[in-house]
């Protein structure tokens, strides 16, 4: 029997899946090792494979490290080359400050990713048409490689002008600080991000950069673990947009792994929603501190290509996830009219809600979930801590209730409300923000609070449907499972597309399928799909929308024109039969996996008694509780599924339904 | 029918949702525009208001536009009574004499309608690349009255119904430069109008419009109550503060006095421009409603972010604003580059009350968005404007040093990416750099100016450069150093220099290369 393992590094927990060919899995969460992930991963693989890894078919790994290098400033040291007179692009950035009215700020670019004594100009120049304008400078090139080798940098990065449209300087300028610095990491801007705008091209060229040497090392030890432990299965990593790549394509732009586990987690929905019938729905992973939230269509999760890690920009195709700072742990607080807010602090995992009796005082959000009678004190986690409903009444009644003159279980119904209203409020971002009408979308619950708070954000919405995954708590776990292998490469054009042969066109095309194709060989895979697309603007605009071009399509530019002007007025209200610029061109491939869906283990419905709990627009009803529901048992609210991977609200008014690889509650009519 | 309950979640979740919707229109704006102002700068906001002009919500854009739609809307609505607006109407205006701030900003607004009532206004205001006038970008130095600075639009019907009216279209397309981009920026406006006014109906739909305005009216009073009791929590008292201009753009040599008098008694702020130089020849004249900007950025900075941002916060203000003065000017004064003044004044608000809370009050700021418009036509006869906006540095403070070359107080726009200006216009940019060693000292030094060099390809070409803190240095605080002042010149192609006195409009050739840094800002604290 062949097993699939994947493992996915969250902030908290690292979760892990081992599936068997018939679709039977187990389930680990373990603590995660901040100062070395892949501990962690050891720890479960310890625990996953107590017998031999000689069966394990496919290793699948989704983490963090690449986002908590950036983060957390534990990035290598890396140098910046620029073109003459462009150093400090990195410091002053697009010149805006996040916060308005804030009159004390630091600053707002990664200027301490790359201080001002390791970025080095060397003399070069190209147009804005692509052509050189002056030669490079190759003796500076060197200067500079050992001016930052001086300075003890692991990693440079190279940004030049219009690289993204003549990349000749960079590439020479890379062969001289190659020669210069044998072994050192390089990342290119015309690689890396090949699109205008010098700042938000630099940055994502220095993150990728100084992750080189981090992921490197990294990757390596997870590597070397699985050698030692025998599992023949080579590593696969999860990229931002929601596929996998072979470890040696990650070195090679590590940049790609910013939003490694949100869109591992995106990619389980699109899989459960497959098995639910569904090719599109809405996802919301909601844990302790924060909520994600991701739009499927077409069966994958929709992209974005003007991301950001913290709050610099970071333009590489990512899955289009928004988080919000909403969970468990946000914090109820007044303001000084006595207005009412939730978040966005949060009590964390340490010192955690009041519950957690750890010192948290503040009343959190899982303190009104404990006051409510939506989560059992006892069984929190699956039991494996208990909570303290004493101190959760007491911190909302000193914190909320008594200063607004409300009990305490009115004062905990407002705290849910509000945070139902947050998270509903992202999901219509995700979705009429964009001009999708939520309430033909299914709606995914994942994470610890997805199921306690999932109706309730769908009756806002008046969504009818939810598909909750058999393991909700591990998503992104499940999600690498499903993921296929995929490379994809772009090109930087920024030009009309009247001005642009079509027979030029078709060659590109076809020249960036090639490397697309020789991507996916290196990691052993054909592709089986795939994509043209290009993202294109009037001429004048400043943003882009993505329009795709048929494969074997004879006149390109052509046909690009006439979507983009129908796209433009889908997206925004309003087009002109005008001049339209391409401004970049990706080709995506794509192997699929041949797994099986995850299967619910067979049992009986498991009845837990019943108890007094909100379920949100009926109010305070007696709910009966399970704590299983086998594939083909019904359940009618108001009732509560409490499993060892979350607890599930299930309101009057609405139905669940188990199947082998979800679950499908529903809205009955009125 | 009960009287609806306002509990407090209700209200926070219908402040979150009037949030999300400012936010969802400045998104339309910005990215369906064409200038390279608003698609690059984000010199563009979105507001929404009560049927009676008080602010419900704002986007996270630009201060001083969000405070000058105020005035727009409450002029609007004054033209155009709310009771005989009708679905599909449009209305808009820019004159600097009747609400608005200066020509280029102009003002739009669509009524929201709950069955035959309207509920509510949806508002954007946008920085249109070019107006007419004396120069491309009509923002030139040298006007002296209004009538150089270009087209201005009275409180106007634009649509009546859903029909645009073309008279109005094609009085506009006869009086400025790029009319094309004018329209197109005006349909990113009615597009960003429309969504929010669509999704505030979704509200009244689903709440009802009279709980909904119950809501709304609410949440205006929390804020008058929370920015209240955060004035009546800083010392009673009156604090002056005096600062000039370098000058009025025309006459060089003559710095122009500002002079402010801020009081705090009990739970309200006077904001007193008294002893403020008179209105002066050149176009740094600011329209009331750009000074309301400055005044309301002041107010919210020290009051705290955490109020919701509404038209209640404005209630305890009271602005006195001499008539025929620098900050209220009469008829026909100039008044195009009142960015600049707008800067120095919100700096003097904030230096007056810096008496009163000096551990919350940053050194002054380099006071500087210095404006830097080439206009032309490329070398196939196409014509183009292009328009940088180049900060200067923001103040040391208590907790840390200041941030180099960044926008401050009512400004936020972005910079223009080199590769973005040298695609849309013949340009050559040279050097985009931190002016090292601008910021004044201080134990928290501040922030440094901003170098950038450009070359001019492609003759000639109308340069407009509106620049302040040329002549006077910001000030450090508490024993810290002031900035260093601004300077820019010109570097011919035979090889002469010209300095620019801090504005000037003149023509560029092939060749002649603009080379500019802006100001410092003041340290913080005696240096160690």
């Amino acid at each position: 029997m062949t097993l699939e393992i994947g493992i996915d590094i969250g902030g908290t927990f690292t979760d892990a899946v081992c599936r068997a060919a018939d679709g039977s899995f187990r389930l680990l969460k373990v603590a995660s090792t901040p100062d070395d992930p892949s501990r962690a991963v050891g720890h479960a693989l310890e625990r996953l494979l107590p017998g031999g890894a000689a069966e394990v078919g496919r290793f699948l790994h989704g983490t963090t490290v690449a986002t908590n290098a950036i983060l957390e400033g534990k990035a290598a040291k890396v140098g910046l080359i620029t073109t003459a007179g462009f150093a400090d692009v990195l410091e002053l950035g697009r010149m805006t400050r996040a916060a308005n009215y804030d009159l004390i700020f630091g600053p707002q670019t990664p200027v301490e990713v790359v201080p001002a004594e390791r970025r080095l100009e060397v003399a070069e120049r190209i147009g804005p048409d692509g052509a050189v304008l002056l030669p490079l400078d190759e003796a500076g090139v060197a200067a500079a490689a050992r001016a930052l080798a001086g300075q003890g940098v692991q990693a440079v990065a190279i940004c030049f002008l219009f690289a993204f449209l003549n990349p000749a300087h960079e590439r020479r300028a890379q062969e001289i600080v190659a020669a210069t610095l044998p072994g050192i990491a390089i990342s290119l801007s015309s690689e890396v991000d090949p699109a205008i705008r010098e700042y938000e091209r630099t940055c994502a060229t220095v993150f990728d950069a100084a992750l080189k040497p981090v992921l490197d090392a990294y990757l390596g030890r997870i590597e070397s673990m699985l050698a030692a432990r025998g599992v023949p299965a080579p590593l696969q990593v999860m990229h931002s947009r929601g596929g996998l790549l072979g470890a040696a394509a990650a070195r090679a732009k590590p940049i790609r792994l910013t939003l490694s586990g949100p869109s591992a987690a995106a990619i389980g929905a699109a899989s459960v929603l497959r098995e639910a019938g569904c090719a599109e729905g809405i996802s919301i992973d909601i844990g302790g501190t924060s909520a994600d939230i991701a739009v499927i269509a077409g069966g994958a999760p929709v992209l974005r290509h003007d991301g950001s890690v913290g709050r610099t920009p970071v333009r590489v195709p990512t899955a289009d996830v928004l988080a919000i700072a909403a969970g468990g742990g946000s914090i109820a607080w007044l303001d000084a009219a006595g207005g009412l807010h939730v978040g966005p602090q949060s009590a964390g995992a340490d010192p955690g809600p009041a519950c957690y009796r750890r010192g948290g005082a503040a009343p959190a959000v899982l303190d009104a979930s404990v006051v409510l009678g939506l989560v059992d004190p006892a069984r929190f986690a699956g039991g494996t801590m208990k909570l303290d409903a004493e101190a959760a009444a007491r911190a909302i009644r000193d914190a909320v209730a008594a200063p607004l003159g409300l009990g305490v279980e009115e004062a905990a119904i407002a705290i849910h409300r509000i945070t139902n209203a947050a998270l509903a409020e992202a999901v219509r971002r995700m979705t009429v923000g964009r001009g999708t009408d939520p309430r033909e979308l299914p709606l995914v619950p994942a994470g610890g609070g997805g199921g306690l708070h999932a109706a309730a954000i769908a009756e806002e919405l008046g969504m009818i449907r939810l598909v909750v995954p058999v393991a909700p708590g591990v998503l992104a776990a499940t999600g690498l499972l499903e993921a296929p292998l995929e490379h994809d490469v772009a090109q930087g054009f920024f030009r009309a597309t009247e001005l642009i042969p079509e027979a030029e066109l078709r060659d590109a095309m076809a020249a960036l399928t090639a490397r697309c194709t020789a991507a996916m060989a290196r990691d052993g895979a054909r592709p089986e799909e795939t994509e043209i697309t290009a993202a294109a603007s009037f001429l004048g605009q400043g943003h882009t929308l993505d329009v795709a071009i048929p494969p074997g399509s004879a006149t390109p530019a052509a046909d690009i024109r006439a979507a983009f002007i129908a796209v433009h007025r889908d997206a925004y209200g309003h087009t002109r039969d005008a001049p339209v610029r391409l401004v970049a061109l990706r080709v995506v491939q794509r192997a699929r996996p041949r797994g099986v869906a995850l299967i619910a283990s067979q049992g009986a419905a498991a009845p837990g008694g019943e108890r007094r709990a909100w379920l949100g627009e009926a109010g305070f009803v007696t709910a009966r509780i399970l704590r299983a529901l086998p594939p083909g048992e019904r359940l009618a609210g108001p009732a509560i599924l409490e499993t060892i991977d979350g607890t599930l609200l299930v309101p009057p008014g609405w139905r669940l339904t188990a199947a082998a690889t979800h679950l499908l509650m529903e809205r009955l009519p009125a | 029918m009960t009287a609806h309950r306002l509990d407090p979640a209700s209200i926070e979740i219908i402040r979150r949702r009037l949030d999300a919707i400012a936010e969802e229109m400045q998104a339309i704006m910005l990215r369906s525009a064409v200038s390279p102002i608003v698609r690059e700068a984000n010199d563009a906001s979105a507001s929404l208001f009560l049927p009676d002009g008080t602010v419900l919500a704002q986007s996270n854009s630009l201060p001083l536009l969000l405070g000058c739609l105020v005035p727009a809307v409450g002029r609007l609505i004054r033209e155009f009574p709310v009771a005989a607006m009708r679905p599909g109407d449009i209305y808009l205006m820019n004159d600097p004499y009747d609400g608005g701030t200066h020509i280029p900003d102009v003002s739009l607004l669509v009524p929201v309608f709950a069955g035959e009532e309207v509920i509510a206004l949806s508002a954007t205001i946008l920085h249109h690349q070019d107006m007419g006038g004396l120069t491309p970008g009509s923002v030139p130095t040298s006007a002296t009255e209004i009538f150089h600075e270009g087209l201005r639009l009275p409180p106007l019907q634009l649509a009546r119904e859903g029909v645009v009216d073309a008279q109005i279209m094609r009085i506009i397309s006869r009086n400025i430069r790029t009319f094309d981009a004018f329209e197109w920026d005006l349909n990113a406006q009615i597009s960003a109008c429309r969504t929010g006014a669509a999704r505030l109906a979704e509200l009244a739909a689903k709440h009802g419009a009279a709980p909904l305005t119950a809501m709304l009216r609410e949440l205006v009073r929390q804020a008058e109550m929370a920015t209240r009791a955060a004035i009546a929590a800083l010392p009673d008292g009156t604090w002056v503060y005096e600062d000039q201009l370098d000058n009025d753009g025309v006459e060089l040599d003559r710095p122009v006095p500002l002079r402010v008098a801020v009081t705090v008694a009990g739970d309200s702020l006077t904001i007193d421009f008294t002893g403020t130089s008179p209105q002066v020849r050149g176009p740094v004249n600011a329209a009331p409603a750009g000074v309301m900007a400055g005044a309301f950025f002041a107010l919210r900075a020290v009051t705290g972010p955490d109020i919701p941002n509404n038209g209640g916060c404005f209630r305890p203000l009271r602005l006195v604003l001499p008539e025929g003065s620098l900050v209220n000017p009469r008829m026909p004064a100039a008044v195009n580059a009142r960015t600049a003044t707008v800067k120095v004044l919100t700096n003097a608000i904030l230096g007056a009350l810096a008496a009163a809370a000096p551990e919350r009050i940053p050194a002054p700021n380099a006071a500087v968005s210095c404006i830097v418009s080439f206009g032309g036509r490329r070398a196939d006869g196409s014509p183009y404007v292009v328009t940088e906006v180049v900060a200067g540095g923001s103040g040391g403070s208590a907790f840390g040093p200041g941030v180099n070359g960044i926008s401050t107080d009512v400004s936020n726009t972005m910079n223009q990416p080199a590769e973005m200006l040298e695609s849309d216009a013949p340009l050559r940019v040279h050097r985009v750099a931190v002016r090292r060693g601008s910021g004044g000292a201080g134990r928290h030094p501040g922030g440094c100016g901003i170098l950038r060099e450009y070359e001019v390809l492609h003759g000639p070409l109308t340069l407009s450069f509106r620049g302040e803190r040329h002549l006077t240095a910001p000030r450090g605080a508490l024993g810290g150093g002031p900035g260093r002042v601004a300077e820019a010149y010109i570097l011919r192609r035979d090889g002469g220099r010209e300095e620019i006195r801090s504005k000037l409009s003149t023509v560029l050739h092939t060749g002649d290369r603009l080379v500019m840094g802006t100001a410092g800002a003041g340290g913080w604290g005696a240096p160690p």
